[in-house]
């Protein structure tokens, strides 16, 4: 920020100013504001397991620094020059390694660099009958040392991650901070992705015009997913995990609702050792897509087997091997490092051990555990030829805001090419940098993932005057047709948000027993007619899983009943666990949801949770807590409702939510209505209780309650959406939807929905009608078993997904 | 040189169909100096959905096989007419000290056979091999006498014995049972020359059964075989030697490729959706052809 003698480098000005003008207690508060637009965002509530083994789910949140990392234009040149050049560089050692292996053969790279190396993917090297390209994006690590040069610390090849956070970090940073951008030119990002695509699109085979892409990620349980999630956005593709896919008849096809759909390109974010189980032995992935791969009818970027080229062990001899394959002199500096398999570097570094931090040859972020003696000794575990030296170096500082004012942090800076249309690589005018907490500027640490602790930056390229800020041409792409439905909504897909769908309503349900069983407890000293009530409140929560045989057995005016309610809310209980099986498939559908949505969906998770916390220390914290769940919940159906166009992704979401509300509402009804006659307004009072349909029937019949219109109005009233009638019609017409009006499944949903209707009529022929509706219980359980079993036909049908598994090998015996 | 007849027929029954199954197949005799393919077929059943012949990183031969359509057996027979005549290695005295086969093979001049010092999953570069195969290497000794010793000492120190092993035990596991089939005895002995630093191949084919004296050849009694490539340096390459049967492969060996440990050249593999308990049963005949019937 600073030069030599203590001025503002010119770069620097225009956005201090921004910041000064501001107010630096302004500038802080907006630093607070980012921190909690990424969290409205979700990107502080991934659920994520947690690599240090901390608990299954973490929440990390994601801090970006307001104060971006400045790069001139002209240091931004040298460097797109410098690791374009690299680019080509690990492109050529693939194409070379993965192929003829000169490098190998005149001695240019030692064998065991490359045979050693984990990341060989020797099923890449079968040769194919058209070859492909292995390195389309490519991401680099960098430090800016003392001097002021940056130096390359480590080279992404397998899949650079970050790229989607950079886009998200620009984003929020341009919503929370407009004045900074005002303050100076910066080029926007836009263009490289628009190139990007164009690029990808560029890859297609030959004769495709609408090239179909995906991004396919390991799925939503890995950390990497919500960066996936970003990057798909940012790049319009379809976001797909390997189940999702399929090979046949030498194609890569996405299972759609509506059959197969060939997929052209693919954005591989799933490591290359897991695309192919066929192939890799590692048990996951497409089985066959190897050798689409090579027959040409599918592109991926990168290849599997790019990872191989990051190797830290092979730096040392990247200078040779950009004079034997490209003739060229790297123009880019990097870290001093040096391969122990080699005896003159192992000699180097023995001289002077402390000078140097030890990291795999094979893989940039891996640390050695071993002390530098036990490598050299070759008594260790780890063979010499398994290890780098990497002279670590002090990096500069970069302003960064703690409390409110500048201070300056070693950052690290993480740069991203990709191959536009013309083959040319170009790199993103920005990045991904983040400060080094702690001082840690050891090789492996930075080469890391972004750490634990710590904030993120974003990265600012200058324009130049009069700004190149205008995008390249529209890619190339045929004329849309006009799509209305989603059909092609993934199998996977429609799985999660059928599955959304029913826990979110079995949250509710819960939710609202649970509130009824509590406003009976408050009142105390209950009447006969309440303590019926309470007796059947405990066996719905029972039959639902709430409340176990013993709480649901105990006297209803005694202290156990309440115990079990308060332990339902503790992190092991079972409301907390009906509130993280909410958690699970919403973070899978996460690309289908729109943002209010998903905000919504952030805030029952959040106050869910700390309003469940809250509820175990008293029963009238608990009535809160789930009153704050039902609010949440009914205010995502009314989003659900209003903004979701009433495609695939909805007819799934509410075809669970109808199915689950059919079931629960006829086992609920089926145990408020379990009464003997003489008792039976009890059970009418809780059956509108339990359907919400106590105020509509005192504006209809007011005070007075008799069998056949409560029934009527729970059961069978085509207006009253939470009428048992009303569920069925809806799944019948879900049904008729997805499959067609002459659908099997659609004729039984139609069956089972005329049934609400007669037994009301049924009990309207008796004179008894109290007798009648004590015999309904038998009847509604069941239409909730027949319900079940329909659901389960659906997920047959639908949803279910069979694993891929290995055959049984031969064992080889061997004739002695 | 001694003509064969080979067919190796491997067929999988399921209990429930498989809606769709691949299969990657290491079942093409190579072509190499000393084996002649005359012919190879594979044959499958049931109908595939497509096919295709190719080669793997090793050079060894491969056929990808995508069967579309549910079913509820799977068979595969390679029928092969194959000539072998294995050339003798050079004396043991004209092959060069093992050390310098060791160094040979990290440097330049060794970079094809620097991948088959270096451990794989299977062959791991495990200590307690490394010690027992120490002992068949003094120092200078060529490097010949010291592998044709180390083969011997399999040969003596193990039994032969089907059933007290699988795939997935550990070399360091055979070394204490002192018990096995002809995959441990090639993996324990690769793993061993590995941990010396010498460059040792899994070599995956079949080996001719002679019936007991008297008695008639049973039909299909053969089975699959593995013995290892051994790297005598630049100049002299690769010889095969049989610790199970302590043999320098000469005519009563068929080779079908070679890889690191077995997993890089397993004869069927397979990924499939559905298909419920697997059966498999496989037979194996390698028949000499009367010289008459060549002639």
């Amino acid at each position: 920020m600073v030069d030599g003698r203590g001025r503002v480098r010119p770069h620097w000005r225009g956005l201090l100013g921004a910041y000064s003008s501001l107010g630096y207690p302004a500038v802080a508060e907006r630093a607070r504001r980012l921190d909690r637009a990424f969290e409205e965002e979700g990107v502080a509530t991934v659920l994520a397991a947690d690599a240090s083994g901390g608990g299954p789910r973490s929440r990390r949140p994601w801090r970006c620094d307001p104060v971006p990392l400045i790069l001139r234009a002209e240091e931004f040149e040298a460097l797109e020059g410098g690791l374009a050049q690299r680019a080509r560089l690990l492109a050529a050692m693939l194409d070379d390694l993965y192929g003829p292996q000169a490098l190998l053969r005149e001695g240019v790279l030692p064998a065991a660099l490359v045979a050693g190396n984990p990341h060989f993917l020797r099923p890449c090297r079968a040769p194919a009958p058209q070859p492909f390209p292995r390195l389309m994006f490519y991401g680099a690590d960098l430090l800016r040392g003392p001097d002021g040069e940056w130096r390359v610390v480590a080279d992404r090849c397998g899949g650079a991650n970050g790229v989607g956070f950079a886009a998200e970090n620009r984003a929020l940073l341009a919503r929370v901070l407009p004045e900074a951008f005002r303050a100076v030119q910066v080029r926007p990002l836009r263009p490289f992705f628009d190139a990007w695509l164009d690029g990808l699109q560029n890859l297609a085979p030959p004769g495709v015009d609408n090239p179909r892409m995906a991004l396919l990620t390991p799925g939503a349980k890995q950390e990497t997913w919500l960066e996936h999630l970003l990057l798909s956005r940012e790049l319009g593709l379809e976001l797909v995990e390997p189940g999702d896919l399929t090979v046949r008849d030498g194609q890569v096809f996405l299972k759609t609702l509506r059959g197969l759909r060939r997929i052209d390109v693919i954005l591989r974010r799933i490591k290359g050792e897991q695309s192919d189980p066929l192939e890799f032995n590692a048990g996951w992935g497409v089985p066959g897509l190897m050798q689409v791969l090579r027959a040409g009818a599918v592109r991926l970027v990168n290849a599997p087997g790019s990872m191989l080229v990051e190797a830290p062990g092979a730096a040392p001899y990247l200078p040779a091997c950009a004079r034997f394959l490209l003739g060229e002199t790297l123009s880019l500096g990097a870290l001093e490092t040096l391969w122990l398999g080699d005896e003159e570097s192992r000699r180097i570094v023995q001289a002077d051990p402390d000078a140097w931090r030890l990291r795999s040859a094979f893989d940039p972020a891996q640390p050695v555990a071993l002390g530098a003696l036990d490598v050299f000794s070759g008594r260790g575990t780890t063979p010499p030829w398994m290890v780098a030296a990497t002279r670590p170096m002090a990096p500069s500082g970069a302003p960064r805001l703690m409390g409110e004012r500048l201070d300056p942090a070693p950052v690290v800076l993480r740069m991203f090419l990709a191959r536009d249309a013309g083959g040319a690589w170009r790199a993103m005018p920005g990045g991904l940098a983040h400060v080094l907490e702690g001082g840690g500027a050891e090789p492996q640490r930075i080469a890391g993932p972004p750490p634990r602790r710590g904030a993120a930056k974003d990265v600012w390229v200058l324009a130049e005057d009069g700004g190149d800020i205008l995008g390249p041409a529209a890619p190339r792409v045929a004329t849309l047709p006009i799509r209305r439905s989603s059909g092609e909504l993934p199998s996977r897909v429609a799985d999660d948000l059928y599955w959304l769908g029913r826990y979110l309503e079995r949250l509710e349900a819960n939710a609202r027993l649970t509130r009824a069983l509590l406003a009976r407890l408050l009142r105390g000293a209950a009447l006969p007619r309440e303590l019926a009530e309470i007796r059947a409140l405990t066996r719905c929560l029972h039959a639902s899983g709430i409340l176990d045989a013993e709480a649901a057995a105990s006297p209803a005016d005694g202290t156990s009943l309440p115990r079990a309610l308060l332990a339902a809310a503790s992190p092991a209980g079972a409301l907390t666990t009906l509130l993280e099986m909410v958690e699970r498939p919403q973070a899978a559908v996460r690309d289908r949801l729109t943002h209010d949505m998903w905000a919504a969906f952030a805030q029952l998770s959040q106050e869910g949770r700390a309003r469940l916390a809250a509820g175990t220390t008293g029963l009238d914290a608990l009535v809160e807590a789930m009153g704050a769940i039902i609010r949440a919940c009914t205010g995502l159906s009314g989003i659900a409702a209003e903004n979701m166009v009433r495609g695939g992704a909805w007819m799934f979401l509410d075809l669970g939510r109808r199915i689950e509300r059919a079931t629960t509402t006829a086992r609920n009804l089926a145990h408020a209505l379990d009464q003997p006659p003489r008792r039976m307004e009890a059970g009418l009072r809780l059956a509108l209780e339990i359907c919400d349909s106590a105020l509509t029937y005192r504006a209809r019949y007011l005070a007075t309650v008799q069998p056949a219109p409560v029934l009527d109005l729970v059961l069978a009233d085509p207006g009253n959406p939470r009428a048992l009638g009303f569920q069925l019609n809806a799944v019948k017409d879900r049904l008729a939807e997805i499959g067609g009006a002459d659908d099997a499944l659609a004729a039984t949903a139609s069956v089972l929905a005329a049934r609400p209707q007669r037994l009301v009529d049924e009990v309207l022929m008796e004179v008894d009608r109290d007798a009648a509706a004590a015999r309904l219980p038998d009847a509604l359980l069941a239409l909730e078993h027949e319900t079940a079993a329909l659901s389960d036909a659906v997920a047959r049908r639908y949803v279910s997904h069979v694993r891929a598994r290995a055959l049984d090998e031969d064992e080889t015996g061997g004739a002695a | 040189m001694t003509r064969y007849a080979l067919r190796h027929h491997t067929a999988y029954s399921y209990g429930r169909a498989v809606d769709l199954a691949s299969h990657l197949l290491h079942l093409t005799p190579r072509a190499v100096p000393g084996q002649r393919v005359e012919a190879a077929a594979l044959h499958v059943a049931p109908e595939f959905g497509y096919r295709v012949d190719g080669h793997d990183h090793f050079g060894n031969g491969v056929t990808w096989l995508f069967l579309e359509a549910p079913h509820a057996a799977f068979e595969v027979t390679l029928e092969a007419t194959v000539d072998v005549a294995f050339a003798p290695p050079p004396p043991d005295a004209a092959t060069p000290p093992w050390e310098a086969v060791r160094d040979a093979a990290m440097r330049p001049e060794g970079w094809e056979a620097a991948e088959f010092a270096l451990p794989s999953a299977l062959a791991p570069a495990d200590r307690a091999a490394g010690l027992y195969a120490a002992r068949s290497f003094p120092a200078g000794l060529p490097v010949l006498a010291g592998l044709r010793d180390l083969c011997a000492r399999i040969r003596r120190d193990f039994a032969f014995k089907p059933g007290v092993t699988t795939i997935s035990t550990p070399v360091a596991t055979v070394l204490a049972l002192r018990a096995g089939v002809c995959q441990d005895f090639a993996h324990l002995m690769i793993a061993g020359l590995r941990a010396l630093g010498l460059p040792a191949r899994y070599t995956s084919g079949y080996v001719r059964t002679r019936p007991p004296p008297g008695q008639k050849r049973r039909q299909g009694a053969d089975q699959s075989h593995a013995w290892v490539g051994c790297w005598l340096g630049p100049a002299q390459g690769w010889v095969d030697l049989d610790p199970t049967n302590d043999l320098v492969v000469s005519d009563e060996h068929l080779l079908l490729g070679w890889g690191r440990d077995y997993a890089d050249v397993s004869p069927v593999k397979g990924i499939l959706l559905g298909g419920g308990r697997q059966g498999l049963e496989v037979s194996v005949d390698l028949v000499p052809v009367d010289e008459e019937q060549v002639a």
